[in-house]
């Protein structure tokens, strides 16, 4: 017999609303142009001094049509443009409507592993479309409760539908904590 | 010069030191508004010990271990990994990459990142390629 999330918890709602939505296709949407400004800062702050990431030149002579961006750079982003005003973040500062469909039930959210294929690097000046699938939402009882693992793919591609890379991501979520 | 890897083989640790400092910069590139990653006293009210390390920081590190032990004649082309336990900065952590399989068109390598107390806190494996043209 499978596993489901206690009845009238969060995390329980959280599965009866998301597990029918396992397959669709949750966004495919433009996310801007990528701009060499945010691929230096990326590789600055991962404290990769490669200079195909900050030196058009460097970016040449590798072959690279322009500064090219740290492999899981595409993946690491969690919103792209303006992104979302505070108000409407929630209290963990999450956005509702994310990559990942994490709801607005005060949910606690981390990172639980990847799959990543590199088709294509990407390169400054490139507008990038990502369409995200909804590939399983699968609750289980760990060491630290429970929990719903949440995975979904991601394709990121150009506007006419060259891969750059598909990620699997999976999250773990697990019901808010009780105030005291 | 070319190097050639065998199997066993292991690049050359990545050891980091991960502050405070680096994972807010972290998540102001990423736009990565989640508070666990810089805001204490709400990380430790979610039950974590401190800020936790982004898990794509802890990918990208890594990483720079496989793309700067290789040099410029390889490229990573899949990679994967599993995160074992939290990290909270500041923290000092080590990636190794040792290589598992090898043949005519590349290389796969074990990804480990290790805590000073000698546990395992991620695990994965990457699949790199030769660079076409490229001069190692």
């Amino acid at each position: 017999m499978s596993f489901t999330p206690e009845p009238g918890t969060p995390l329980a709602q959280y599965y009866t609303e998301t597990q029918p939505r396992i397959g669709a296709v949750l966004s495919r949407r433009s996310l801007g142009t990528l701009d060499a400004v945010t691929i230096g800062r990326y590789a600055m702050t991962i404290g990769a001094l490669d200079p195909s990431h900050y030196d058009k030149q460097a970016a040449w002579s590798a072959g690279h049509a322009d500064v090219v961006a740290p492999p899981n750079l595409l993946a690491a982003m969690v919103e792209w443009g303006v992104g979302t005003p505070e108000s409407c973040l929630q209290a963990d500062g999450t956005p509702v409507d994310g990559e990942i469909p994490l709801g607005d039930l005060g949910l606690r959210v981390m990172g639980a592993g990847e799959e990543m294929e590199l088709v294509n690097p990407v390169v400054a000046g490139t507008e990038v479309v990502l369409e995200t699938t909804l590939e399983s939402v699968t609750p289980k009882q760990t060491r630290s409760g429970t929990c719903v693992f949440v995975t979904t793919t991601n394709t990121f591609m150009s506007v006419d539908g060259a891969v750059f890379n598909r990620n699997r991501r999976t999250v773990v979520l697990r019901n808010p904590v009780q105030e005291a | 010069m070319s190097h050639m890897f065998r199997v066993g083989d292991e690049l050359p640790p990545l050891k980091h030191t991960a502050t405070p400092l680096q994972l807010f910069r972290y998540s102001a590139v990423t736009w990565n508004p989640h508070r666990i990653h810089f805001d204490e006293p709400y990380a430790r009210k979610e039950g974590h010990a401190g800020i936790a390390l982004h898990s794509h920081l802890r990918a990208a590190l890594a990483l720079r271990c496989v793309t700067e032990g290789l040099g410029t004649g390889w490229h990573v082309t899949k990679v994967a990994y599993r995160l074992r336990k939290p990290v909270y900065a500041p923290a000092d952590v080590a990636y190794t990459a040792r290589v598992t399989a090898a043949d005519d068109d590349g290389m796969t390598l074990e990804l480990i990142e290790q805590h000073p107390s000698g546990e395992v806190g991620f695990e994965g494996t990457v699949r790199v390629s030769k660079t076409r043209g490229a001069r190692p």
